[in-house]
């Protein structure tokens, strides 16, 4: 079992390896192979892992592994070590699985760009930071793999690095990560203070005082938050699509943004024990995916709308982890795997075909050209609206169940968030879907299409597509909460879903029937003011202007915290540094030559002044001697 | 050859080196190879030295002893601890580089200058090893100045101005130190730092400190600073933050620190909040720094006040976690540098808003430069992280909010970094890059490679350090039980 | 043997080396400067000589020999570099000497 989770961490960080030492001395295709064949090597061993730990008992199903103690001193120390269990094999199998689909996609995607193979190092790279990031056998190896995919994800944003907006989001998505791991390093140091150690057993079953849980679990939720791009940390992710499509797909949509969720459900006993704090990375959720349908209402760039939606999303899978159902919410991690990224893939076919366009309206009647895009892309979407039987429909309704499940007010207030975020889903996918898809191609799309050989694209891009369209319809049947539950009950022994947010199957199922009529409900709306057009979009100057400006989180962080540095520092250098520290060097200088200059007009070059000064010293010690007499 | 003559080797076989090349009326190009020889040279008996050095054992090792001014107490006392030796290694291996780095550009008086950079050596040595007071003053005055010579000699247009506000800063602190060192070598009747006893006196503490703070530096006393790394040959810099730096960082640990525990005590909360502006101070103004050297140097004086932050937590991780992040920001600061001097040789210029998109084309420049400014951003599973999160961690158990400060420093370390990074590499080509500008040459990526890999093996195995640099399972216990 | 009191040998000596430090002062050139220098010096040997004498004790006039071979040796240097200074057809006025003016 630890031999497939080696296997499954290392085989990406030799192909990174590989592919930079052997630089330009392979071919493009060669590296892109590369990396391909390590991620593929790492799902084999995600699925050697699992088979294996199926044929155990659930009580023995996690272990640990030490390659060698990586950091220590006085009584701390943290080894280099794996924990396989039931979550983090969940997770290798996603990030290896779709990560390999889209690592295959990506040959297709970047064939011709003339720095393939730093791409390819690139991503591998990444998906190694990312099993790192799941199998990480301590807190600071999982901060270790945190870090790593923040640094790969600025690589790969930054890649095309000659387009200033372009390098400017990696730095942001970079900072902005950056800020999240400060959070959880100050987390970790009270953990360390008060257990000396990051272990997972002596950090989970140690009791503190409930300021320090708090703040414990405070940091855990600020890191979690910049990594999933939930607010007030949520800024970075639609500039990051400045990235190419596979890497939005990989890291914006399938894996990393997804990790706070993982750590939430990592680390739920720190979170149970301050349930406050976990509450309120629920409410954040919920706020957030509010927040984010609204904005994706006015975006007119296709991958916005789909990185909106992410954050949408992802704000679901905080509710579920935050109101204790994490088999829920990693439930939607994987579903959301399949369609997120089956998504941006069926985006990146319709940009890579209308050569790097991507503002949707300019975009009208595409399907008639790319019937195989337009239906892929509609499976996409009715999962993601979460219409039955697609997969979005099992693992959201869950989630929406389980805040009614807590029956308090809050509870309440999150379903109520939950099942409105449903309709905005709807509103907002089917508005790209018939600005995009149906009708009759404009001049723009009829003008700039150009296919791969006869077909829509390289069968590398085609293939992962299709598979990944299989398995966002199927893959939700893994699980219909109220009648078969193999997936929470395989998690139950990394972690048990809360007594309180499990809802009943009446729940369920009214649950289940007001989240599809609301999505219904945001399809037909769409349709309306879309493909009809029937109803007018409201003027509302004010609210779109607020929507566009993506409710001024940018000018506000702008506002309070980079023009305050940047004007402090300009002061200090201008007021301080110059005038004082750079100073005090040269005029202590000066005024020893000031010193110098007064005192040199003693010596006359005389003869006679030095003897006056020696007969006159001679003097003055006689009398000294004659007074002390 | 015995263990314990490795010390004295480390030291004078330099100096030996650089007599011998003022002495023989070579070439310039059998003047560098001789000079870098004997810095190799260095660095194979330091390997000797590491392999043979006993961790397993508490105290002194490999010392030598012998009486210089008897009836005063003073004696040629050399002798190495774990983390002096692991300091050792870093001044050996950074001067290899910066040697070769000379050799490579091939600067001119070859024989003054290589002469000069071998006796820097052997006084860098001097100072981690020697455990006399006045032997240590005499190293660390020796150490200065060769540097003098090479800033105002073969320094940039302003080296002169540079030259002196260097000159007078550590003058000044050297002489507070001298005078506390001679005032407690005739109280304790002993000059030595092993046998001498702890003193209590806050005076000499702060006549020690004020040597330490200024060589360090920490906020305010870095006036010398910004200049000095402006103005010097690039490899010049080099040596001063990566290794002539730490000497100070050293000596606050070794003498001001495990000699005077009361007054340690008495001043922790000034130091460290000393320490702190330092590192936010630095942080901000590295930020806005317009040039490449400014960069690193606001980030190099950042650097020094977290590792003054570790060693004055005055708890385990924080010792631990200052001498890893010792070594590591030696190494880092070594290679920016120099990779900062390539850069100014194909460009002539370090000006942020004359360069820019060097990494099309130069994979190796691009590669380097990327992978060693995102270890000194300190990201999560490098050398410098391990560092920085042992300090962190360590000086938390004093106060929660040091730890808050240094952790918004480190967010703005990644700003910084991340602007040097991509004013250096991306967007559009600088007005001063030209198109045939090369990438590294190949003697250029022998000096910087050895040094990356050095960092890159720290960040797989940072416990090499950070758990063999203080004997036993408590370094605080064993600073204060004076190292035996 | 009753003589003056010592007393007058020591008031003596002190009007000598006054004129001795007043030619030093006052004259310019660089020969009567040495003479002065040479009554300043004679005048330090008689006082020594004289107390000396009065308290019975011979180390003064050891003193007393010791600056004779001294002044003797002075006398040579500086009539040396008189000699040296005239060759050069420099001035022997010891005013215009000031190359060590500050």
């Amino acid at each position: 079992m630890t031999g497939g989770s080696w296997l499954c961490l290392l085989a990406p960080l030799g192909g990174t390896i590989l592919i930079t030492l052997c630089g330009t001395r392979i071919p493009r295709l060669a590296a892109a192979w590369i990396a391909t064949t390590s991620v593929f090597v790492a799902f084999g061993g995600a699925v050697w892992t699992f088979v294996e730990m199926q044929s155990r008992q659930p009580r023995s199903r996690s272990e640990i592994t030490t390659a060698w103690t990586w950091l220590q001193s006085g009584n701390f120390h943290a080894g280099l070590q794996l924990l396989v269990d039931p979550l983090s094999a969940v997770m290798m199998l996603i990030v290896s699985g779709v990560g390999g689909l889209i690592v295959l996609y990506s040959i297709g995607y970047m064939d011709g760009d003339d720095e393939e193979r730093r791409y390819f190092a690139y991503i591998a790279f990444f998906v190694f930071s990312m099993l790192l990031l799941v199998e990480g056998g301590n807190l600071l190896l999982l901060l270790v793999g945190w870090g790593l995919v923040g640094l790969s994800s600025y690589l790969l944003i930054g890649f095309w690095h000659e387009r200033p907006s372009a390098v400017q989001a990696a730095k942001k998505a970079f900072v902005m990560n950056a800020f999240g791991d400060a959070t959880m390093a100050l987390a970790f140091f009270i953990l360390i203070a008060h257990t000396h150690s990051l272990d997972f057993g002596a950090n989970f079953n140690v009791h503190l005082s409930s300021t320090a849980e708090n703040l414990v679990a405070l940091g855990l939720l600020g890191g979690a938050a910049a990594k999933s791009a939930q607010i007030p940390l949520q800024t970075w992710l639609p500039d990051a699509m400045e990235g190419p499509t596979p890497v939005s797909a990989l890291i914006h949509a399938a894996t990393m943004v997804t990790a706070g969720v993982y750590l939430i459900a990592r680390t739920h006993p720190i979170f149970e024990q301050a349930r406050t704090v976990e509450l309120i990375a629920a409410g954040t959720g919920a706020l957030t995916l509010l927040v984010a349908g609204l904005i994706a209402l006015v975006q007119v760039d296709i991958k916005r709308v789909i990185a909106y939606s992410t954050m949408s999303q992802i704000g679901y899978m905080f509710l579920g982890a935050g109101v204790g159902a994490y088999a829920n919410g990693m439930f939607h991690l994987l579903t959301h795997a399949f369609f997120k990224a089956l998504l941006f893939m069926t985006a990146g076919l319709a940009i890579h075909a209308l050569a790097g366009e991507q503002d949707i309206r300019n975009m009208r009647g595409l399907g008639r050209l790319m019937p195989f895009t337009k239906w892929c892309f509609l499976v996409g979407a009715l999962a993601l609206v979460g219409i039955p039987p697609f997969s979005g429909f099992f693992s959201k309704d869950s989630i929406v169940a389980s805040a009614a499940a807590l029956g308090t007010w809050y509870g309440w207030i999150f379903w109520v968030c939950g099942i409105a975020g449903a309709f905005l889903t709807g509103l907002y996918t089917f508005r790209l879907w018939f600005l995009v898809f149906p009708g009759e191609p404009s001049p723009f799309v009829r003008e700039h299409y150009h296919d791969h050989h006869g077909r829509e694209g390289a069968w590398t891009m085609l293939v992962p597509v299709g598979v990944l369209a299989l398995l966002a319809t199927v893959g939700g049947w893994l699980q219909w909460s109220p009648r078969w539950h193999p997936f929470t009950d395989w998690l139950a022994p990394a972690a048990q879903t809360l007594a309180v947010a499990a809802p009943t199957n009446t729940q369920e199922y009214y649950t289940s029937a007001a989240t599809v009529i609301a999505g219904l409900a945001g399809i037909a709306l769409a349709w309306a003011i879309y493909s009809e057009q029937t109803i007018a979009v409201p003027a509302a100057p004010f609210w779109r202007r607020t929507l566009e400006h993506k409710f001024w989180f940018d000018e506000l962080y702008d506002a309070v915290f980079y023009k305050p540095a940047v004007a402090l520092t300009n002061g200090l250098r201008r007021e301080f540094e110059e005038p004082v520290v750079l100073q005090t060097g040269p005029d202590l200088g000066e005024t020893t030559l000031a010193t110098g200059s007064l005192v040199r007009r003693i010596q006359t070059g005389l003869l006679r002044t030095y003897v006056l000064f020696l007969a006159a010293g001679a003097a003055g010690v006689v009398l000294a001697f004659l007074i002390a007499k | 050859m015995n263990a314990t003559s490795l010390t004295s080797i480390l030291i004078w076989l330099p100096i030996a080196g650089a007599i011998l090349i003022w002495v023989l009326p070579l070439s310039r190009y059998a003047t560098g190879s001789l000079a870098l020889l004997f810095s190799l040279a260095e660095v194979g008996f330091w390997i000797e030295q590491a392999a043979r050095f006993d961790f397993s054992r508490s105290g002194l090792q490999m010392a030598e002893r012998a009486s210089w001014f008897g009836d005063l107490g003073v004696s040629y006392h050399v002798g190495v601890y774990g983390f002096s030796l692991w300091l050792v290694g870093l001044t050996v291996v950074a001067m290899a580089a910066c040697t070769g780095y000379g050799f490579w550009v091939g600067r001119d008086r070859s024989r003054a200058y290589f002469g000069l950079m071998l006796l820097l050596t052997g006084a860098t040595v001097g100072v981690f090893e020697s455990q006399d007071l006045l032997v240590f003053y005499a190293f660390f005055e020796a150490m200065l100045i060769p540097l003098y010579v090479l800033i105002g000699v073969w320094g940039g247009a302003r080296r002169m101005e540079a030259t002196i506000k260097f000159v007078i800063y550590t003058m000044a602190g050297s002489l507070l130190m001298l005078a506390a060192i001679v005032v407690y070598g005739l109280q304790a009747g002993t000059f030595d730092l092993v046998d001498g006893p702890v003193s209590a006196s806050r005076w000499l503490f702060l006549g020690f400190m004020v040597a330490f703070v200024i060589k360090a530096p920490l906020f305010p006393f870095h006036g010398w600073l910004p200049d000095a790394y402006r103005e010097a040959p690039p490899e010049v810099s080099a040596v001063l933050s990566g290794v002539i730096a730490k000497a100070g960082l050293y000596g606050m640990l070794r003498i001001a620190i495990a000699k005077f525990p009361d007054p340690t005590s008495f001043y922790r909360t000034t130091v460290l909040a000393l320490a702190a502006a330092a590192l936010v101070y630095g942080s901000l103004l590295a930020f806005r720094a317009t040039d490449f050297r400014g960069v690193v140097a606001y980030s190099s004086l950042a650097q020094s006040g977290l590792i003054a932050l570790g060693l004055f937590a005055g708890t385990d991780l924080g010792f631990d976690g200052a001498v890893l992040q010792m070594v590591a920001h030696g190494l880092i600061s070594t290679s920016l540098f120099l990779i900062a001097g390539a850069v100014e040789r194909r460009t002539t210029t370090g000006e942020f808003r004359l360069l820019g998109g060097m990494a099309r084309g130069r994979p190796a420049l691009a590669t380097l430069l990327m992978t060693v400014g995102i270890i000194s951003l300190a990201v999560p599973g490098s050398a410098s992280f391990a560092g920085e999160f042992l300090i962190l961690a360590g000086v938390f158990q004093r106060a929660w909010w040091w730890s808050a400060i240094g952790a918004g420093a480190i967010v703005l370390a990644a700003m910084y970094m991340l602007r040097l990074i991509s004013a250096v590499l991306h967007e559009a080509r600088g007005s001063t890059v030209a198109d045939e500008a090369l990438d590294l040459r190949p003697g250029e990526l022998a000096l910087v490679v050895p040094l990356v890999a050095g960092l890159l093996f720290l960040s797989a195995w940072p416990a090499g350090i950070s758990h063999h640099s203080f004997f036993g399972q408590s370094p605080a216990a064993t600073v204060k039980g004076q190292f035996k | 043997m009753p003589g003056p009191d010592v007393a007058w040998y020591v008031a003596v000596a002190a009007v000598l080396f006054g004129i001795g430090a007043l030619g030093v002062l006052i004259r310019r050139n660089t020969l009567v400067v040495l003479l002065s220098l040479e009554l300043m010096l004679n005048a330090g040997n008689l006082a020594l000589i004289a107390l000396a004498r009065h308290w019975h004790n011979g180390a003064g006039q050891i003193f007393a020999l010791a600056v004779m071979a001294i002044a003797a040796s002075e006398v040579c240097v500086g009539l040396g570099l008189v000699v040296a200074l005239n060759r050069r057809r420099l001035s022997l006025d010891v005013d215009t000497l000031s190359e060590l003016r500050g």
